[in-house]
């Protein structure tokens, strides 16, 4: 038996962590060289937020906030949101301007934080 | 009048890219009021701006000018129509052209007349705009040669087509959203370099005008309401009366010259936001402008100045309610014409009958999108209204019309407890040939059979718009979706997110609770879209409801499921009955629940191994070996999938994903743009594909990915 928490975006950064062991995840690993911390609340903003760090200096997925310093960006999102901007449905300069998506550090981190890093899910 | 509506495009919400309200002949009215009213007053206030020499706004301006010119289109659906049938009246403003044109296309059906192409100016219809006549002008034509013989009727098309220089079968498909330059602006200020002035105002107004950049059209709801029901639509005028009385109200105590300002001003923005340059979306005129517009600044003793920002619900609706001059406009038209002249627009559509069904069928199409509406609508004293339009139309439409009415209100009625119900909602395609088929379910499975999911879909659809309790019916197109990978969403109201294979699943679960088939595939459904707590419920289901199983389910888990109980009921069906293929399979799908994939690999592998010929059972295995990183393995199991089913259009997607996931993005594209040939709507791809361009540095097919133009993507990157 697995975890049994409610996100949606466990799932995908589950499979994040994994892709980053693959070879196509440690190009993106070389590519981008920088930590992203985010966070996902499961309907709003700030309330019950799951804190996620994708570290794409060493390439890996890690629950809770980072330790080795600040971050280069840090992100917030809805459970859905982050979906639809990891899986393309939705592009990250959008979401930010609806608010959809909070940005905290530096513009180029952030701006490398595209729907490309992601692995895609399959379906059944 | 939904005649009328169909001709002239009152766009449905599944015509994302027609933009224009330069179509719209009440946008057109407003404009021609607005241009009116600014020459006596605006004038001065907009002067300033031209010396400026702002080129889009002084074009904006002339264009107002031109409208000025136009009479009012009121006349045509309000005031008496002349005996004999209009000639098209080939000169004049481009929306006056178009709108004779499709006048007189709509009159040959009366005569049963060939219609005659002919040679137009050049009316400037945007992509959207002839999408919309297209598709519409098909269907219609249906229905006005209904006793005609399909030649003819392809004749008549092809001759307004021609006319209108619009291909007859091309695919025209909206922009899609771009990327904005300015976001580094919003950036800064995010960051708290604030400037002067109301930063979140600007923030939104911001993002108010990229709104309408995107959707090409505004998002008020008023606005799509028109849209959907037809500009000219009863309901829509209706809903402008009452609005009047609205507005009436708003403006007391509000300054009025201000006022007036702020509708020419809003009027103004509202032309400018039509401009899709992003550059100038964010300029700061447009800005102005926009403010302006909402009254967050005036113009006082010749200075310009900022208002509090209130509540920008309040303004918006101000906005969108209309001002005091397009009020009295509408006061003005309608004591000229005090009766609306109903009998020309029932006259259009071969008699009341004919228009109830259509309105009918219109509001299954439009579905989800009706609840504001109803909401909005039973606000506006309904009742009143009913009778007072029976008075004017006389006893016996006035009959036909109360019932149309009733039974428009119970469709809602009905429609939103099942909404309530539940989450989806099924939105059927526009247009259809197989309704009106003698046996659209064996016709839909047929097609089925052969692997033509798309046209599948359609006869089902057909199916179970005939039998809305056809289980079979409703399972068969849910799987034909899931198959077909056919996940776009349907937002047309904003609040509703379904997806079509869920939808229809839910409809045949409605209609045949205890069917396991229809359970399984509502599992695997909300499972891939990692929505835990309802796919583990359904799965549950078909435990309970299975003729062997059912007996190990008891009745107080259904209650609150847990996902180990769940899982250790079927690993105990599994021991009870090895052979059943079926246990295996969901026992997989509950283990793709639990992200435990090697397991689920496992139970797949056993369930194969009893049903080496299950299509669907090969991509389960592929797609949870891509899911836990095996993308190798899954490409094999794709390939068996595919060997078994060719046009398993989700099994090319999926292996698209593969190859994207192990960074081989030239094979994925391939793959993508395979998968895309067999089902242009496969949305989830096109964004794929777009991500796969991009990451290959393919960024020169980034715009045909983004017209959707599939000829140039499948010479580039044939499989």
């Amino acid at each position: 038996m697995a975890n049994s928490t409610k996100l949606k975006s466990d799932a995908l950064l589950e499979l994040m962590k994994q892709h980053l062991t693959t070879d196509a995840g440690k190009q993106i690993t070389k590519k981008i060289g920088l930590v992203y911390q985010i966070n996902i609340a499961p309907k709003k903003i700030g309330f019950d937020e799951v804190t996620y760090v994708v570290d794409l200096k060493i390439g890996e997925v890690t629950k809770g906030s980072y330790e080795g310093g600040k971050p280069d960006a840090t992100f917030s999102f809805k459970d859905d949101d982050f979906i639809k901007i990891a899986t393309g449905k939705m592009n990250p300069q959008i979401a930010f301007m609806r608010g959809a998506m909070k940005v905290k550090g530096s513009l180029s981190a952030a701006q490398k934080f595209t729907p490309d890093i992601f692995p895609k899910p399959s379906k059944m | 009048m939904a005649m009328r509506e169909l001709v002239t495009g009152g766009a449905a919400c599944a015509v994302p890219g027609s933009s224009s309200s330069s179509s719209n002949p009440l946008g057109a009215l407003a404009n021609a009021i607005i241009g009116s009213s600014s020459k006596t007053q605006g004038s001065e206030f907009l002067s300033g701006f031209r010396s400026a020499n702002q080129n889009g706004f002084a074009d904006a301006w002339d264009e107002i000018q031109h409208q000025n010119q136009i009479p009012p289109h009121f006349d045509q659906f309000h005031g008496p129509r002349p005996a004999a049938l209009p000639q098209p009246t080939l000169d004049g403003p481009p929306q006056r052209v178009l709108s004779s044109f499709l006048h007189s296309f709509v009159g040959s059906s009366h005569g049963s007349i060939p219609f005659r192409p002919t040679s137009l100016p050049l009316l400037g219809l945007s992509d959207g705009d002839k999408q919309c006549i297209r598709d519409r002008s098909s269907i219609m034509a249906r229905h006005f040669f209904a006793d005609k013989s399909e030649d003819f009727i392809n004749a008549q098309v092809n001759a307004l087509l021609s006319s209108l220089e619009i291909d007859s079968d091309a695919r025209v498909k909206g922009p899609m959203p771009g990327r904005f330059p300015e976001l580094e602006d919003y950036w800064n200020e995010s960051q708290g370099m604030v400037r002067p002035g109301a930063p979140a105002v600007d923030g939104w107004i911001t993002e108010y005008s990229q709104h309408r950049a995107a959707h090409g059209d505004p998002d008020a709801w008023a606005h799509s309401f028109e849209q959907q029901h037809g500009a000219n639509g009863w309901a829509s005028e209706f809903e402008k009366e009452q609005s009047q009385l609205t507005s009436i109200d708003q403006m007391r105590g509000v300054n009025i010259p201000n006022f007036e300002a702020m509708e020419q001003t809003r009027m103004l923005a509202h032309t400018l936001a039509q401009n899709n340059d992003p550059k100038f979306q964010n300029s700061k005129f447009l800005q102005f402008v926009s403010k302006m517009s909402r009254g967050e600044l005036i113009i006082d003793d010749n200075q310009v100045k900022p208002v509090a920002s209130g509540d920008w619900a309040a303004e918006y609706q101000q906005q969108y309610t209309g001002g005091p001059s397009w009020a009295d406009e509408f006061a003005h038209n309608q004591a000229i014409n005090p009766k609306w002249d109903f009998n020309d627009l029932l006259k259009l559509s071969h008699g009341p009958e004919q228009w109830v069904n259509e309105f009918s069928t219109e509001r299954e199409q439009h579905g989800s999108a009706d609840d504001q509406w109803v909401n909005e609508f039973s606000k506006l004293h309904v009742d009143d209204w009913a009778e007072e339009f029976g008075q004017q139309i006389g006893e016996n439409s006035a009959d036909n019309w109360a019932n149309a009415y009733d039974e428009f209100m119970n469709e809602q009625v009905a429609a939103k407890q099942r909404s309530d119900a539940s989450r989806g909602v099924y939105v059927f395609s526009d247009m259809n040939p197989y309704v009106g088929h003698p046996n659209p379910l064996k016709e839909g499975q047929e097609l089925f059979r052969k692997g033509l999911l798309s046209e599948a879909v359609l006869a089902l659809e057909a199916e179970v718009l005939k039998n809305p309790e056809n289980a079979e019916g409703w399972r068969l197109l849910g799987i034909a979706h899931a198959e077909n990978d056919d996940d776009q969403q349907l937002t047309c109201n904003k609040e509703r997110i379904s997806m079509q294979a869920i939808a229809a699943m839910m409809r045949a679960q409605e209609a045949d609770p205890a069917n396991l088939e229809v359970l399984l595939s509502l599992g695997v459904s909300h499972t891939n879209e990692l929505e835990q707590a309802a796919a583990l419920k359904y799965l549950y289901g078909w435990l309970h409801n299975h003729p062997k199983y059912g007996t190990l389910a008891t009745p107080e888990l259904s209650e609150s499921l847990y996902y180990a109980d769940v899982s250790r009921l079927f690993i105990e069906a599994s021991q009870m009955f090895p052979e059943d293929a079926d246990v295996h399979i969901v026992l997989g799908v509950l283990y793709n629940l639990s992200r435990e994939y090697d397991k689920a690999i496992e139970s797949f592998q056993t369930a194969l191994k009893l049903r080496p010929h299950d299509y669907s059972l090969w991509n389960k295995l592929g797609a949870t070996q891509a899911n836990s990183v095996q993308s190798a393995d899954a490409i094999l199991a794709y390939q068996q999938a595919l060997d078994l089913k060719p046009n398993y259009v989700r099994a090319w997607a999926n292996m698209g994903i593969s190859y994207a996931n192990q960074g081989m993005y030239e094979e994925s594209i391939r793959y993508y743009v395979r998968a895309l040939a067999m089902n242009p709507k496969a949305d989830n791809a096109w964004q794929y594909l777009r991500i796969s361009l991009s990451s290959a540095s393919r960024n020169d097919m980034l715009e045909a990915c983004d017209s959707r133009n599939l000829d140039v993507l499948q010479k580039e990157f044939p499989l």
